[in-house]
């Protein structure tokens, strides 16, 4: 198979299979739909997965060694989440206090585990120098951490009432995301020098207020087509208002539905 | 009713600035300490635009497949993303055949165009992570609180 060939089917056709899986699993309604999404999906992320022993001479295959290297922190996280959420006050499905307490501690290893990513050696490298797509990944997630928390913080304010707690915690977080910014943009790691991480922070929020503004123009498009299209429709017919016989029929079913019996006239 | 509307402009443009301004000060600060803006940001800027309004349109088009299910299956709107979609990808050859305009460590159109999806999926899978950091500990806070329960008055 030629090189181009082997891309296409390894990693793009792949990535489309992960975005077509995840819609048709997500959206679908119907039971097969959803688990045939669901094995696209898997079969799609295990072949980004494999790109770099299948497409080991393209550069994107950089992209499915950064996959990898998540795997460990993004499920020692999801799960570590979900153990302490579903030990607190939910009404069926509860988990014990065990499993709270393993949900902190993975949760801590799965925090300690990205920061060992930056300051320390377990930086993804790929083939001989850092990961390209690391160096993307991690600023990223450290600015879209400041702007989720904040943005959380915000809505908790709206809609929540006494929950000082929450919003103390965004706070913390968001503070957090900016020292460990900080910290990266003045120090050198192991693996990244302060410069190259200073010049990433940059040109990750160029990509994500490109993204954001790309997006958004997208979906006021989107929402201009529906919009034309259904003022294009024929309004629905109206119905004639009910005759008297109808409003008695009516007036009788709900006197039996509130008396419990007929009422005889 | 317009009470509610301008109410909820404004909510709206607080979360807005809620979650944008302190980033946007995260990297003006990183940006003082790095000693100025870095070449390419603009650059970077507008690729990424670009390919998330490709992207998002391409989407969108997919979700109207649930959307035909409640609406008989109308072509109309179909057409229109599709014209979307094209439009975006058409806009991201012309800008990116246009030299040196929109061009980033890539030899070719074909390469670069690629490398802006790479990254695009890159810079998503960033968001994703921060959203499970974020939603998680709210959530681990709002389920492990002091129980609370609903007080009625009496009538």
């Amino acid at each position: 198979m030629e090189e181009a060939t082997q891309a296409f089917v390894f990693f793009w056709l792949a990535g489309l299979l992960v975005v077509f899986g995840f819609m048709v699993g997500f959206f679908s309604k119907v039971g097969w739909q959803r688990r045939f999404g669901a094995v696209v999906g898997s079969a799609g992320m295990l072949s980004l997965l494999a790109t770099p022993w299948t497409l080991s001479f393209s550069p994107s295959s950089a992209f499915g060694h950064l996959l990898g290297s998540l795997i460990g922190p993004a499920v020692l996280l999801g799960v570590g989440f979900y153990q302490i959420t579903f030990s607190g006050h939910v009404p069926v499905g509860r988990l014990t206090r065990t499993d709270r307490t393993i949900g902190v501690v993975m949760v801590l290893i799965g925090v300690l585990w990205l920061e060992a990513m930056h300051w320390w050696h377990l930086t993804p490298t790929y083939p001989d120098a850092v990961n390209r797509y690391w160096l993307i990944f991690w600023p990223t997630m450290l600015l879209g951490t400041i702007a989720a928390s904040c943005g959380v913080y915000a809505v908790v304010d709206v809609v929540g009432e006494q929950r000082q707690r929450e919003r103390q915690l965004m706070v913390l977080l968001a503070v957090f995301a900016g020292f460990l910014l900080m910290l990266g943009a003045s120090s050198d790691g192991p693996n990244v020098d302060r410069n190259v991480f200073a010049d990433e922070v940059l040109l990750a929020a160029a990509d994500i207020f490109g993204a954001l503004v790309g997006a958004a123009v997208a979906v006021l498009l989107f929402a201009v087509v529906l919009a034309v299209y259904e003022s294009q429709q024929p309004a629905p017919t109206r119905l004639n208002p009910p005759s008297a016989a109808q409003l008695n029929d009516a007036g009788r079913t709900i006197a039996q539905n509130l008396r419990g019996e007929y009422e005889d006239e | 009713m317009r009470m509610s509307e301008t109410s909820s402009s404004r909510s709206l443009l607080r979360l807005s600035g809620f979650a944008v301004l302190p980033m946007a000060a995260a990297v003006a600060l990183v940006s003082v300490l790095s000693g100025g803006l870095t070449d390419g940001a603009l650059v970077r800027f507008a690729n990424s635009m670009l390919t998330a309004f490709t992207l998002v349109s391409f989407v969108l088009l997919l979700t109207l497949v649930v959307y035909g299910d409640a609406r008989k299956r109308p072509i109309a709107p179909l057409l229109g993303m599709c014209l979307s979609v094209a439009f975006g990808a058409g806009l991201t050859v012309f800008f990116l055949s246009q030299g040196e305009l929109l061009m980033e460590d890539n030899g070719s159109v074909r390469a670069q165009a690629l490398s802006n999806i790479v990254r695009f999926g890159t810079t998503m899978l960033g968001l994703a992570m921060a959203a499970v950091v974020v939603f998680g500990t709210l959530f681990s806070s709002l389920m492990g609180g002091p129980k609370r329960t609903i007080m009625f008055e009496e009538e």
